[in-house]
């Protein structure tokens, strides 16, 4: 033990250890690269691999709102707003007609990336207060092509919000297909009602005031996207969610 | 010499805890999102218009200017059985319905009124006497518009959002 001991405190062994400690991290950093690298040499993919990776959200064809890296830790993004253009000559929501509203997500950067796309329907009062006695279920976003393209993550969906996973991998400029394709609130939310009687001019007036009126639907779609490359790791690391890839198919676990 | 060690090692440790950390954010992401939404407008209410003259009843409704949606109305009038009622449209846009209601056909906008229902009161005895009565009561009531999935407008009766009536009677002198 005593020699142990002796061997140990030597400032040769110390700073042995800590030669191979610094060779430890320099040989874990040059790990990650590679996982996240591996189709490119390794000076032009720290270039441009590294500058390219970006998201956009469509609605109604249409690029609304984008986040892509552009260089030296700088991001072009562009903040766009949802259901801008939806009632068309509407002049106010109409209750159970179903309004255009056709989302989907675009790779706009240059690498391999899948992506994940999260929704929150919520209502808020006429003082923008977020309320909870409506149901988000009476504003109904249509969503399509699921079980094919899009898989909903049971675990992480509530009635509030909807996540939805691209079972694909998306390519440079590839374009997924359609996550929703229309909008519509529901009419049952003209459902709750009181009614006033009041008397006018010799007669009688039943009046039904909406509990619901001047209440506002809010929705909101948030797209997350993560390298190709070591995915499974990368969407557990970046998402906290365990997925399987096989052979470029993204599935839950 | 032996707190140089110590810092050595401490250091050593360090460097290797941190290799963990440096793996975690070695992955690309990024993310965008986007919202919206538009507050709902919920509720009328209506106004009967009546005009008496030659034992006719002129009734239109109107939508109120305050109210927050356009509506379908219907119409439907009573009178003692010695009073029969006989409804007549000028404009062609009433059409009697199911309830003996007669349904405007046109959607009546917040501060539009329909084109006016006319509901003669027959029977009346040619020489009136001192004493003799009458009494019409007008109901009308309104449904806001319902909309099937591609926007066209129906009514629904069994949403009556506004009820009203009015009663006109006299006693003749």
């Amino acid at each position: 033990m005593k020699k142990l001991k002796r061997f140990i405190s030597m400032p040769a062994v110390t700073v042995a250890a800590f030669v191979l400690a610094a060779a430890l991290l320099l040989t874990s950093g040059i790990g990650g690269a590679r996982a996240a690298l591996t189709y490119y040499s390794e000076t032009y993919a720290a270039r441009v691999a590294m500058s390219s990776i970006g998201v956009t959200l469509n609605e109604n064809g249409a690029a609304i709102s984008c986040r892509d890296y552009d260089k030296d830790g700088e991001w072009n993004h562009v903040d766009g707003a949802l259901l801008e253009g939806m009632l068309g000559e509407d002049t106010s929501v109409k209750l159970g007609k179903k309004y255009k509203e056709e989302l989907s997500v675009t790779n706009s950067g240059s690498i391999s990336q899948y992506v994940r796309v999260s929704i929150h329907k919520y209502w808020t009062d006429a003082d923008g207060k977020k309320c909870r006695e409506v149901s988000p279920a009476m504003i109904d976003l249509n969503l399509v092509n699921q079980d094919t393209h899009w898989i909903v993550d049971p675990e992480a969906s509530t009635e509030e919000r909807t996540v939805l996973y691209y079972n694909r991998v998306l390519g440079p400029g590839e374009t997924t297909p359609l996550f929703a394709d229309t909008l519509a609130i529901k009419e049952e939310v003209a459902a709750r009602v009181t009614q006033t009687e009041t008397k006018r001019d010799g007669g009688t007036v039943i009046t039904t005031m909406y509990d619901y009126d001047g209440y506002q639907f809010c929705v909101e779609a948030k797209v997350d996207a993560v390298q190709e490359h070591n995915a499974e790791d990368a969407i557990y690391s970046a998402w906290g969610r365990l997925v399987s890839v096989s052979d470029g198919t993204l599935s839950l676990k | 010499m032996k707190y140089k060690n110590i810092i050595l090692a401490a250091t050593a440790c360090m460097l290797v805890l941190s290799a963990g950390a440096g793996s975690a954010w070695a992955y690309f992401t990024t993310y965008t999102e986007a919202s919206g939404g538009y507050a709902i407008r919920l509720g009328s209410q209506s106004t009967a218009e009546e005009e008496v003259g030659d034992w006719t009843k002129h009734v239109a409704v109107s939508n109120d200017a305050a109210s927050s949606q356009p509506v379908y109305i219907r119409v439907k009038a009573f009178a003692g059985s010695q009073n029969p009622l006989t409804y007549s449209s000028e404009s062609g846009k009433w059409s009697r319905g199911e309830e003996e209601y007669y349904y405007y056909n046109d959607i009546v906008e917040p501060g539009g009124k329909t084109e006016v229902l006319d509901i003669k009161i027959d029977g009346v005895p040619v020489e009136v006497e001192d004493g003799d009565s009458f009494n019409v009561v007008v109901v009308y009531e309104s449904t806001p518009v319902c909309y099937h999935e591609d926007g066209t407008p129906y009514a629904d009766w069994s949403r009556i959002l506004d009820t009203g009536s009015t009663t006109e009677g006299g006693v003749t002198e």
